[in-house]
């Protein structure tokens, strides 16, 4: 996926997709809204352009308004030239014709873009069947060709099967073959790869990248991901508020941002290959487009305007810097670099030693929970899935455990069980000196006052029908120490500690947005001072400057308040920057563990080895890495683990002995890790 | 629980905003404010005047007069009365017997899941209107009789209306938050899912309204549900059935009350699932009730 | 495929035991019962007693029941209060009456609530779709016997076209003659269906026309129009199809007021009888076929759905 032999792109040709002055409007019962204003983009055969964008940056509506496939509500002005053929106003036979031999999309979530009644093979060729490039009686030859080209294994008999009997990567495969079926010259991809594990994600970015370079199309990568863009896109364009806001190469956006958004992104995004640091969030909310400000959409959150005039007047147009780069910035020019390196404006974070207490504050051993699957008539068991199968693991007072795996690990199962929301199968789970597993509601009462849960979702996490002042105070109510903690005066403090106004008390949650709704979540967590937190994909569903903020916030709150976190997560940058020490999980079971310097630098499990070299870095200097290690496969459904080392069908070391025995979690020779591998060491 | 008080005036405002619901409630409000000051505004319904019988409508009886004599506008309103309150009564029967059924299902699970929700599958897999003969045929004839037998058969709808509702709120956060705080079931239950479930057994008591209706005018119809000499729709559709030929409007009339009273209901009751909802959800609150 | 059949019919017995246990102990459990019916009022104390043991009342209930369904499972439903015929024999004479008309009124309102359906669901928000979908509405909150009385008031008393009152003529043996006396009551039935086929088959060709794979479809190029029939309709007729079912199985006991309003003699029409004149026997048995047969009719949509969805596997 690399490009070392970055293809040169001729920006002197006619391009393939050329769009001017793009506004797109949706109309519905309430104000319309203006999500597209005024874009102009160019993309060129044998490139891949990234539009990075956060949400409600108009990089989908972009990207599907050029296809035509925005519903008929949406208002579309301006002009998107296809191969010199009009998009905007053409008719419905026009847009069909581009549709599949022009142009081919690939949709974010493979497990919906496919029908589920149709055979995936004939829904493949469909498109080139309808165009007449292809005869009905010669589709099955054709859809297994094309499921051979994306490296669809026994694609004779996959071509039969229904979408339900993919695995998610597969789709994801078969979506890209049907993309490609007509060798269309633009392919726009619309967070292709988001839905997916990063072990999977790689498979299928590298996919991408190869049919790219072999077709010689042109690939508008939408997404939100940095790390993507940075490992495969040739050009950048950075939207913000309905607007571009930047265009030029990966390798100058990244270096030498021209927008103030731009540098602001990458410095509020954590990174794998850097340590330490503070992260430093963009200040607000991104706009809605129901709410823009006046001026330059950025300029409330900007660190350059710092409130100019000029900023709040009057938007600036997308001007041309030199050669193809391009910013709407009135004061381009300006924009600092974005990686500080040694000292630079924020100050690094000094963390207090962790405390070395002799007795961990949770002490988790070989927990096993297993989910019985009842079926027929008189519910019989007819399967269990072994959602955590033996893990282990501590929390020391104050510190950090990163808790890192990739879907259906079981890491969620993990912290549930801790908190005693889901049946334990065995093992023992001992908490503040005390064995807790198995204790009845009575028993884990006095628990949960000292270890406290945040969740994922901050939209479901909190009741609609309670203010958030009433959130916040809810679990004192229920433990009846409303007045004993210190009532409205603790309310108010633990507002203010996690940033919020105690003003917004009276309000309820639908007044408020995601990040705001995850402090919310923090500060009731917080309400009956627990000694340990169980952050659950904390900032999973924010958008990367809103994630700097919350992960800020709460190294805060661990320094201030001495809390224990144990924080679950699939993403291995944000867990890189908020841990002390990290677990990594596979298939139910803890497969590493130790100082998040070692996991990092020296991993010894070959599962670790190939999750953190999967990672997309946000850095494009960073292309010469050593080469990748590209899993093969995907991750075996948990009700049935293969036998032995769960992860030998998909390791480069396994040999006989790690089919036939699951390996001890066991101290790591010459490594101060533990691991449980027959085969440990380093490198692939 | 002043957010519910909130969220509630919120949908109501949203509902009143749709002129067919705003129209359906203001005729309702009119309906029901005849049949309470019936006695006052003068109806008799139950005078008769057998050389007055089976006329058309005139300026003594706008309605015309039935078989005995007796005044039918008089009737209709008296019979808006009887509809009414037996609806009214079903619901309230259905839902206090239906959602805490559905409650306890949905949160207990397990073997307590299962049987209550056989029994309530065997309620469902009978037609309404044979269930509701069924009852009758144990109870007797008698209003009281069409209320239960209607009441009972709304119950499977709660259950399953409230049981949908735990399960599908036991999947959200802020309902196991709650347990990660150490609240009891009974805190869960009654002060977490029971306020998130207002709105959808709101919306099904006003759908159910429209079917209660129908199908307590379904019994008198058939001769089996108010006994007379209470005036009810049902019961002056059967006897007006028998003088089309003679006085077409007899049995026209009151049908247009229950039909208009039967749409209005059905209609707030959409409008309602819309608000709540984002779509309309309701199909037939029991689609199979003749 | 036999085999799953087969457990579902096993599946059917305890549905049908319970069923007709708790039909019993509420008809025989409560005070003055059958015994009732079977006197008279003016009965004499030693004529009841005399009726009672010869109908076997005076054993406990639970022993009744059990020789109620021994007979019932050798196909002995017992034998009518009222007419001294056996139920069986009963039944056996209305049963096809009532399936004719339920099937007339099925495909009745499959004929007017698709075309509706789809024509809203494409037209989305337009002033057809408000049009049709204030029908569907009409014809669903419209009662049926107000409907019928209508029809009957137009066709029977005004145009003089049609009989006031239907009488059961088999299809097979007279199709025209079948419509003529059936045409009424079933159009009763059927527009009132279609409302219901309308609302609910528009409700999920409209989820499915906003689906992700639709979108897919559209970015291959495909037209609208072999969009809806090979993408969108299989997938929207699927949840249908339990609908339709539910509706014909209604029919089979529910159409009790329709078949009253035209006089026509159907199940529905049967039970009413048997409970206006207390005929304990004959609404057991009524009832319990009623139910099986709602059962085989939801076990047949379940078999379909196995031809339909690849996803679901049976065995």
């Amino acid at each position: 996926m690399h490009r070392s032999d970055r293809t040169g792109t001729d920006q002197t040709a006619a391009p393939v997709l050329s769009i001017r002055g793009l506004d797109v409007t949706f109309l519905g019962s309430g104000k319309p809204i203006h999500a597209v204003r005024g874009v102009d983009l160019d993309v060129f055969e044998n490139e891949v352009l990234g539009i990075v964008g956060e949400s409600g940056s108009g990089k989908s509506v972009t990207a599907l308004a050029a296809a035509g496939l925005l519903p008929r509500n949406a208002l579309i002005e301006g002009s998107i030239r296809l191969n010199g053929q009009e998009v905007v106003g053409a008719d419905d036979d026009t847009l069909r014709r581009l549709r599949g031999q022009d142009i081919g999309v690939v949709f974010q979530d493979p497990s919906t873009t496919l029908n589920p009644l149709l055979p995936v093979g004939r829904q493949i060729v469909e498109g080139e069947i309808a165009h007449g490039r292809l005869a009905s009686s010669a589709g099955q030859a054709r859809a297994v060709e094309l499921l051979r080209e994306v490296d669809i294994a026994d694609p004779d008999n996959r071509a039969l099967q229904y979408p339900f009997q993919f695995s998610g990567g597969m789709r994801q495969r078969a979506v890209i073959a049907m993309a490609m079926a007509g060798r269309p010259r633009v392919i726009i991809a619309d967070e292709p790869t988001t839905a997916l594990d990063v072990t999977v994600q790689a498979q299928v970015l590298a996919l991408l990248a190869e049919r790219q370079k072999q077709t010689g199309a042109a690939v508008v990568l939408i997404t939100h991901d940095l790390g993507v863009v940075a490992e495969v896109a040739h050009r950048v364009a950075v939207m913000y508020g309905g607007r571009i806001v930047e265009t030029g190469t990966v390798r100058e956006i990244f270096s030498q941002p021209r927008h103030p958004y731009t540098a602001a992104l990458l410095r509020s995004a954590p990174r794998i290959d850097v340590t330490g640091d503070r992260l430093d969030p963009i200040p607000g909310q991104p706009p809605t487009p129901t709410d823009m400000p006046t001026g330059c959409a950025f300029h409330p959150r900007c660190a350059i305007g710092e409130g100019r005039q000029k900023c709040r007047a009057e938007e600036p147009p997308l001007r041309i810097l030199d050669g193809t780069r391009r910013s709407a910035c009135h004061y381009a020019e300006e924009v600092p670099p974005p990686f500080r390196s040694g000292s630079g404006s924020v100050p690094a974070i000094v963390r207090p030693a962790p405390v070395s207490a002799p007795e961990p504050l949770l002490t988790v051993d070989d927990l096993r929970v297993h989910f019985p699957i009842r079926a027929g008539l008189l519910k019989r068991v007819v399967r269990t899935v072994r959602a955590a199968d033996g893990v282990s693991l501590r929390v020391a007072p104050g510190e950090t455990l990163g808790l890192v795996g990739e879907s259906g690990c079981g890491k969620t199962t993990t912290g549930r069980a801790i908190m005693g929301l889901v049946p334990t199968t065995s093992g023992s789970i001992r908490f503040d000196g005390q064995e807790i597993r198995g204790l009845d509601r009575t028993g884990m009462r006095g628990v949960r006052r000292r270890m406290q849960y945040v969740f994922q979702d901050p939209f479901s996490s909190l009741n609609p029908m309670l203010s958030v002042g009433e959130a916040i105070a809810e679990p004192l109510r229920i433990h009846g120490l409303y007045d004993e903690m210190g009532g409205a005066a603790w309310i108010a403090r633990l507002f203010e500690m996690v940033g919020l106004s105690p003003s917004v008390a009276h309000r309820y949650p639908r007044e408020f947005s995601g990040g705001q709704k995850q402090r919310i979540g923090i500060a009731r967590a917080l309400s009956l001072k627990p000694k340990l937190l169980i952050l659950d994909e904390p900032v999973a569903s924010l958008d990367v400057s809103i994630q700097a903020q919350v992960v800020n916030l709460l190294q805060d709150l661990q320094r201030d308040l001495k809390l224990a976190y144990l924080f679950i997560a699939h993403d291995l940058s944000v867990v890189k920057h908020i841990s002390d020490r990290v677990a990594v999980m596979y298939l139910g079971r803890v497969v590493e563990e130790g100082a998040k310097h070692d996991v990092y630098s020296a991993p010894v499990h070959p599962y670790t080895q190939a999750l953190l070299s999967a990672v997309p870095v946000v850095d494009a200097a960073t292309q010469g890495r050593t080469a990748r290690i590209v899993l093969e496969g995907e991750i075996p459904d948990p009700a049935k683990p293969p036998s032995g080392c769960h992860f030998h069908p998909r390791c480069f070391r396994a040999t006989d002995r790690c089919r036939t025995e699951a390996p001890a979690f066991a101290p790591v020779p010459g490594s101060p890790s533990l691991a449980a591998c027959h085969h440990p060491g380093a490198g692939a | 629980m002043s957010g519910a008080l909130v969220a509630a005036a919120r949908v109501g405002r949203r509902v009143i905003a749709k002129p067919g619901a705003a129209l359906s409630i203001a005729f309702l409000a009119g309906l029901s404010t005849l049949a309470a000051c019936a006695g006052l505004l003068g109806f008799d319904p139950l005078t008769q005047d057998v050389i007055r019988m089976l006329e058309g409508p005139s300026r003594d009886f706008l309605f015309g007069t039935d078989e005995l004599g007796r005044d039918i506008l008089a009737r209709v309103i008296y019979g808006a009365r009887t509809s009414l309150v037996t609806a009214a009564g079903a619901v309230l029967l259905a839902a206090s017997i239906g959602v805490p059924i559905g409650l306890m299902a949905g949160f207990f699970g397990g073997w307590r899941d299962v049987v209550l929700m056989r029994i309530v599958d065997l309620l469902l897999a009978l037609p309404g209107i044979m269930l509701a003969l069924a009852m009758i045929a144990v109870l007797g004839r008698s209003q009281a009789a069409a209320l239960v037998a209607v009441g009972i058969t709304g119950v499977p709808t709660f259950a399953r209306v409230a049981r949908a509702q735990v399960l599908t709120l036991r999947r959200r956060d802020f309902v196991t938050a709650v347990e990660a705080f150490g609240a009891t079931s009974s805190y869960s239950m009654f002060r977490t899912i029971l306020p998130n479930s207002w709105s959808p057994i709101l919306t099904q008591m006003v759908v159910l309204s429209s079917v209660a209706i129908l199908l307590e005018a379904a019994l008198s119809f058939l001769g089996v549900g108010i006994p007379p000499p209470t005036p009810s729709w049902g019961e002056m559709l059967r006897t007006g059935k028998e003088y089309l030929h003679d006085a077409p409007t007899f049995a026209v009339l009151p049908g247009l009350a229950l039909t208009l009273t039967i749409l209005a209901f059905d209609t707030i009751g959409r409008a309602l699932s819309t608000v709540i909802e984002g779509r309309d959800t309701v199909i037939a609150a029991r689609s199979d009730e003749r | 495929m036999i085999g799953f059949i087969l457990r579902r019919l096993l599946h059917l017995v305890p549905v049908l035991l319970a069923a007709s246990a708790l039909i019993f102990f509420m008809m025989y459990g409560v005070p003055g019962g059958p015994i009732g019916a079977l006197v008279g009022e003016n009965a004499t104390p030693e004529q009841i007693a005399e009726v009672t043991r010869r109908f076997g009342l005076d054993r406990p209930v639970i022993i009744q029941y059990f020789d109620w369904l021994w007979r019932a499972l050798n196909g002995d439903l017992g034998v009518s209060l009222h007419s001294r015929v056996p139920v069986m024999q009963l039944i056996g004479e209305r049963l096809p009456a009532t399936l004719q008309l339920a099937a007339a009124a099925t495909v009745l309102g499959l004929l007017i609530g698709i075309p509706i359906a789809l024509a809203s669901a494409l037209h989305q928000g337009s002033w057809l779709d408000r049009i049709l979908s204030g029908w569907g509405a009409l014809a669903l909150g419209v009662p049926t016997f107000w409907v019928g009385i209508l029809l009957i008031l137009l066709f029977a008393v005004e145009l003089r076209l049609l009989p006031a009152a239907s009488a059961y003529v088999p299809f097979w043996q007279s199709p025209l003659g079948m419509l003529r006396a059936t045409i009424l009551p079933a159009a009763t039935l059927g527009l009132y269906v279609s409302g219901i086929f309308a609302r609910f088959l528009r409700g999920s060709l409209i989820a499915e026309l906003n689906a992700d794979y639709v979108r897919t479809a559209r970015s291959k190029g495909l037209s609208e129009g072999v969009i809806v029939a090979r993408h969108v309709m299989r997938n929207a007729l699927l949840p249908f199809i339990t609908i339709v079912g539910i509706m014909l199985a209604g029919f089979i006991g529910g159409s009790v007021v329709t078949e009253a309003v035209f006089t026509y003699p159907g199940m529905g029409r049967l039970v009413i009888q048997a409970i206006s004149s207390r005929d304990y026997p004959l609404i057991q048995g009524s009832i319990l076929v009623i139910l099986a047969i709602y059962i085989l009719i939801n076990l047949m949509v379940d078999v379909l759905y196995v031809y339909i969805d690849p996803r679901i596997d049976y065995d």
